[in-house]
């Protein structure tokens, strides 16, 4: 409820929001920093990374949406984060596409790629 | 005429409103640009990290644990500190503003202190790659990539910060020179959002840098 008002004032003004909001948000910060230090200790395999990268995520939207008031602000704001999100995920996603089904392709399917790697020296 | 109304609005702009939102979208793309930076990096990092996950397991565990989770919770009580100073702003109380930014700019201090502390234990154990790299054993080169991916990152994290504190001392000068009130205090707005987007960096690079390697210890 409470951040549904604070939208409408953001319009115009700078956001405000209430002290409670910040204290939480900081609160949620540190506890979830502790989750993370925790879970490392378990031996979880490569799993280990993706859960301590998924907290990090959560963080990253409590502090980018309160501390930094991304929830508050306008459309072409929020326009500007997703925009960057998302060319970020294609980067990635493409790059770590490429990287993760090299040697995967049989490459005489394609004769012409299999001559395009045969004239690569070494 | 108040003095407010000639702090607040530059000529160009038709009201204060969207001089803010102006000044808003500035930080926002620039902060997007950033994103872009270190997200190749970030990505460079996973492409390594798949091709040699053992030797960057065993890297990750090298890593300072207590003053790399110390920092963590360093830069995130100062990124608190920042945003209850542009609360103080908000509700009009500028002198708990200017403790609060002198607060915040003690905080990323220490939180300086202690990455060159770590900087320090690092060069002491000869694992800087570079200048000073020793390591015995297999895996080796693998390894070295793992600590120059972690001194470049941190290391331009390290920039980050030191240029948020040059942020920090002039929004601290402006309010003191009371060139803010309740309803103008976008450079300080702004400013706190540049110093939460480099903790919310700091958060990754903790997450990748030093947990992963944790439970071989």
């Amino acid at each position: 409820m409470a951040i549904l008002t604070h939208k409408k004032t953001s319009v115009t003004k700078s956001p405000k929001l209430p002290l409670k909001t910040y204290v939480f948000t900081w609160l949620g910060l540190l506890g979830l920093t502790l989750l993370t230090a925790l879970l490392g200790f378990i031996d979880l395999g490569q799993f280990n990374i993706v859960i301590s990268v998924a907290i990090a995520t959560i963080q990253v939207l409590l502090v980018g949406g309160f501390f930094m008031h991304a929830l508050y602000e306008k459309t072409l704001v929020r326009i500007i984060i997703a925009a960057a999100i998302i060319w970020f995920l294609i980067f990635e996603s493409l790059t770590l596409g490429d990287y993760m089904s090299r040697g995967q392709v049989p490459l005489h399917f394609y004769p012409g790629l299999r001559a395009a790697v045969d004239v690569i020296p070494g | 005429m108040s003095e407010a109304s000639t702090l607040e609005l530059r000529e160009q702009f038709a009201t204060p409103a969207q001089q803010r939102e102006t000044a808003s979208v500035g930080m926002w793309v620039f902060l997007a640009s950033e994103i872009m930076m270190f997200g190749g990096l970030f990505l460079a990092y996973t492409v390594y990290r798949l091709s040699h996950p053992h030797a960057f397991n065993i890297g990750s565990s090298e890593m300072t644990l207590v003053i790399g989770s110390v920092n963590t919770a360093v830069i995130i009580c100062s990124s608190f500190t920042m945003a209850l100073a542009v609360y103080s702003q908000g509700t009009g109380h500028q002198k708990r503003t200017a403790v609060l930014l002198l607060l915040t700019m003690f905080i990323g201090v220490i939180f300086l202190s202690l990455k060159f502390t770590e900087y320090f234990i690092h060069y002491d154990e000869h694992k800087v790659p570079g200048i000073w790299w020793e390591h015995a054993g297999p895996d080796a080169g693998q390894i070295q990539m793992f600590y120059v991916f972690y001194f470049i990152m941190t290391g331009l994290h390290v920039i980050h910060m030191s240029i948020g504190l040059g942020l920090l001392f002039w929004t601290l000068i402006r309010t003191l020179l009371g060139h803010f009130n309740t309803e103008y205090y976008t450079p300080l707005e702004i400013v706190g959002v540049y110093w939460s987007f480099v903790d919310c960096i700091w958060i990754f690079l903790y997450a990748v840098l030093y947990i992963p390697g944790m439970h071989l210890r």
